[in-house]
């Protein structure tokens, strides 16, 4: 074919180039943004070493389940149950130290094998019992929740061993704490399965095109089913490092795992529809996220408002994604014509109706005087 | 031009199959031979895809039987007649759009090393693997190796899906199920250039197509299929398509040619 050849290499054009890095892009220019907030609001006390430290540990606790939550949504799967896992095999972990005697490390082993194990058993549900992932997910994540209660009642179970409490928020002298380590090796470990791997190459051949994925004699479900395991196994880890960290764990721990690990895959570029993911896009996901927190806390916002804020956040970037991969921005000349189509503005009729309604509602109210109390 | 005289790589005999009380195939006969096109034409239902599903190992006929070079030939799945040179180039291509040419073209069959007795993926080497037999091969160099599938024309894409067929260095056959259905004028031309291509290096191509024109354009035989049974073989270069169309939707007599 002459005429694909004569259009040799160097023809790539500005999105081509670019196309590996706008994972990147969404995140870091939300990290810049918060930088620059703080720096006017609070500088003093958000540009301090001890703080990064904060958010450095409090980012640490989601990197194995990021990792994992990555090579999951690439698959067009998704897991609603970790939260539920990581409490479960950090409670189970805590009896098999303070009740039946065993040592630290083997306790730690157990920990992240039974959460392979939850995972695995989530995975069976998707691919053999055919339950679509959201609500196998998400009814595994009763199920183990279940289970923690059965285990704990309202018992706080505390005062871990040492070595436990390191994993969770020990410093190494000179660098970076412990469970960041860990965090970045897993991730790092994340990277090479995801790029060098054939369960990582897989898992992206599955999520974009299963029916090829079928055709070229992938073992669809089987590596279904390995990633579901390895994404329990992260959660068991992350359950351990949150016991460490608190020093404490109780059935209702880590409530909203869940979400958090995936708005912060979600805001690093990997795709809900599968096929496409970044480890570093999840990095600066987890990240971006334990930033944001930790500048709502310094700005002594209202806890609740953590939720508000991690919500838009999702929002934003999934839309900021949608928009970036749409191959036809530019069909309208003006802003105003293209918000000017006539669905746009029957919209515009139906959201002045739903306000007038609740405008009506409130000068009802208003009408009626004050309340007698 | 191969004459019809030429021994078939592989032949078909009286191979009928049914689907419980569905005839789909009727004593339908079949020869392949090496360095040639063979077209497959006729209406919806006729039994064309039944007819190389058969080819391909995907389906097993209920009677009837295949030989490969005179010796009988027995495939009891797709995997079975890849070993032996048969492959096949689905419609949808069956690529996944967000992986690399080279990662698609080693899709399932990946190219490896071992370090400290642990085995991944050498990317370098598919990638260079790729590029070469997209070259050699295929005579089809893309802009980028690095970019993801999707970024490729329909006729790349067909390339990429043609590469890994013929990436098996002994591939015998290769079976194109509408291989120009979703493409454009360009696009078409450059496809059946590719088949052009595979021909001249010794391969049968077996390309099941409802466009005459493709068919007139690229063939060197053309069967013809109508309800199940073989109605037809003809050679390309002695017929017509008014012949041809004439034949599938069965308005006139015809004697069977070449066999």
């Amino acid at each position: 074919m002459s005429s694909t050849s004569a259009t040799t290499p160097a023809a790539l054009n500005f999105r081509e180039r670019t196309e590996g890095y706008m994972s990147l892009i969404g995140p870091m220019v939300m990290i810049l943004a918060i930088l620059m907030v703080m720096a006017v609001l609070e500088p003093g006390r958000y540009f301090r070493l001890s703080n990064f430290d904060i958010i450095l540990k409090e980012a640490a606790l989601y990197m194995p389940m990021a990792m994992a939550m990555t090579l999951v949504i690439v698959t067009r799967g998704i897991d609603l149950s970790i939260g539920s896992v990581a409490a479960l095999t950090a409670i189970v972990m805590g009896y098999m130290v303070k009740s039946w005697g065993y040592p630290w490390w083997l306790a730690v082993a157990a920990a992240i094998s039974l959460g392979a194990l939850c995972g695995f058993i989530n995975g069976m549900v998707i691919t053999r019992l055919k339950v679509p992932d959201l609500i196998g997910t998400l009814a595994m994540d009763l199920v183990y929740r279940g289970f923690c209660l059965i285990a704990v009642k309202g018992i706080v179970l505390s005062r871990f061993p040492e070595e436990i409490v390191a994993i969770g928020r020990g410093e190494i002298p000179g660098f970076l704490p412990l469970p960041v380590v860990i965090g970045l090796v897993t991730l790092a470990a994340g990277w090479f399965i995801y790029s060098r791997t054939h369960l990582g190459r897989y898992a992206q051949a599955i999520g974009s095109n299963p029916e090829a994925a079928e055709l070229t004699g992938i073992p669809v479900d089987t590596y279904k089913v390995y990633v579901y395991a390895l994404m329990g196994a992260m959660a068991g880890l992350a359950g351990v490092m949150l016991a460490g960290k608190l020093n404490a764990i109780q059935a209702t721990s880590a409530p909203f795992f869940n979400l958090h690990v995936i708005a912060a895959v979600v805001v690093g570029g990997t795709s809900l529809f599968g096929g496409r993911g970044s480890m570093i896009g999840s990095l600066s996901g987890v990240l971006l996220l334990a930033m944001m927190i930790n500048a709502l806390v310094t700005l002594r916002m209202e806890f609740f408002w953590q939720s508000v804020a991690s919500g838009v956040v999702i929002i934003v970037s999934v839309a900021f994604y949608t928009w970036i991969q749409r191959k036809d921005r530019d069909g309208k000349s003006s802003l105003l014509e293209m918000l000017l189509t006539p669905e746009n503005r029957r919209m515009m009729k139906f959201l002045l109706t739903i306000i007038a309604i609740l405008a009506l509602i409130f000068g009802l109210g208003g009408l009626m005087g004050p309340p007698v109390i | 031009m191969i004459t019809s005289e030429t021994v078939p790589i592989i032949t078909m005999r009286s191979i009928t199959k049914r689907f419980g009380g569905v005839t789909a195939l009727e004593n339908v006969d079949l020869d392949i031979r090496a360095g040639e096109v063979l077209a497959i034409v006729g209406d919806n239902g006729a039994g064309k895809s039944t007819l190389i599903k058969i080819l391909t190992g995907v389906y097993q006929p209920t009677s009837g039987e295949i030989t490969m070079n005179g010796a009988p030939l027995v495939m009891n799945s797709h995997a079975d007649s890849i070993a032996k040179g048969i492959d096949a180039v689905y419609q949808t291509l069956a690529l996944a759009d967000h992986l690399t040419p080279a990662a698609n073209m080693f899709l399932g069959n990946e190219l490896t090393r071992t370090f400290l007795g642990l085995r991944w993926l050498d990317n370098a080497k598919m990638k260079l693997e790729a590029e070469r037999v997209l070259k050699e091969r295929l005579g089809v160099t893309l802009r980028s190796m690095d970019a993801a599938t999707e970024s490729l024309s329909g006729g790349q894409r067909q390339a990429v899906a043609i590469a890994r067929a013929v990436y098996s260095t002994d591939l015998k056959v290769l079976v194109m199920d509408e291989p120009t259905a979703a493409l454009g004028p360009q696009e078409t031309a450059r496809t059946l250039k590719l088949i052009e291509t595979i021909r001249d290096q010794g391969i049968a191509v077996v390309v099941i197509s409802h466009s005459l024109d493709d068919v007139f354009q690229i063939s060197d035989r053309v069967q013809v299929m109508r309800r199940g049974r073989r109605v037809g073989v003809v050679e390309t270069a002695k017929s017509s398509s008014k012949q041809v169309l004439g034949m599938i939707v069965g308005a006139n007599e015809i004697e069977e040619s070449a066999a």
